[in-house]
């Protein structure tokens, strides 16, 4: 089961809206669901602690 | 003009000395704040004006720097639509060769096929959240990362890196501008006797 899903709150990525990106610090991925971006959910890169956005 | 003690701070490895940035007014916020951007807001003045952390900002210019790094400049897009941005903005795209969508955003390009102009960028920078929120709702649909400078009255929705800056002055978003792209290329190992001034206009 290799699902996609968000950093912050563990939800399968929807097909729009969604987002994946290296960490802005160490470059390990960080995935964003819809609604976690919409409310500006903070997130926390898994591998540095890199807290964003 | 600086006024005397507004930030007693001082910061580890500086892109620029503090002093800089006071004079460019980065710091300067508005009157309104927004929850989103409360970490980042240093004091509020007697004036009302909310005061932004020099800190932050420059920390995170250089987190900014070093994200738009991983991506192919060609592949960047830089959009604004606020009058004091566009030169800054122009001048920063053009140093490091990324696109840039100066003035009308045309509704479509990033999700339209069938526009003449259409464009696939892999990660978007915008001035405003607010004037530019046509781009981060088509970004959005395109599942593009967006970062944006942004004020102490702005939301942070669907934006996933923040610059807390001063987004509104002319000085501000040439410092802003120039420190990104002086970071960015000292990152590729390439030096610049670029300095602020060169990102101001007389508009």
């Amino acid at each position: 089961m290799n699902e996609k899903r968000c950093t912050s709150c563990n939800a399968p990525l929807a097909k729009t809206g969604a987002t994946w990106f290296g960490c802005p610090d160490c470059g390990a991925q960080v995935l964003r669901c819809v609604n976690c971006r919409e409310q500006s959910i903070p997130y926390l890169c898994p591998a540095c602690g890199f807290g964003g956005p | 003009m600086i006024q005397e003690n507004e930030m007693q701070i001082e910061l580890k490895e500086p892109l620029v000395p503090v002093e800089d940035y006071l004079a460019a007014g980065v710091h300067i916020g508005t009157q309104q704040k927004s929850k989103d951007m409360k970490d980042f807001i240093y004091r509020v003045r007697n004036d009302g004006l909310y005061i932004l952390d020099i800190r932050r900002t420059d920390e995170r210019i250089k987190t900014a720097a070093k994200f738009l790094n991983q991506y192919n400049p060609a592949n960047i897009l830089v959009v604004t639509s606020r009058q004091y941005g566009q030169y800054p903005a122009k001048k920063y795209s053009e140093m490091i060769g990324a696109m840039s969508m100066i003035g009308r955003f045309i509704p479509g390009l990033l999700t339209n096929q069938n526009l003449n102009g259409y464009i696939e960028p892999e990660v978007v920078l915008l001035t405003d959240p607010i004037g530019d929120a046509q781009v981060i709702r088509e970004a959005v649909q395109s599942g593009i990362p967006v970062v944006a400078l942004c004020d102490t009255n702005n939301m942070t929705s669907y934006v996933d890196l923040v610059i807390p800056t001063n987004n509104k002055g002319r000085k501000a978003l040439s410092m802003v501008y120039y420190l990104l792209t002086k970071e960015m290329l000292r990152l590729r190992g390439i030096t610049t006797s670029l300095t602020p001034e060169d990102y101001e206009t007389d508009i």
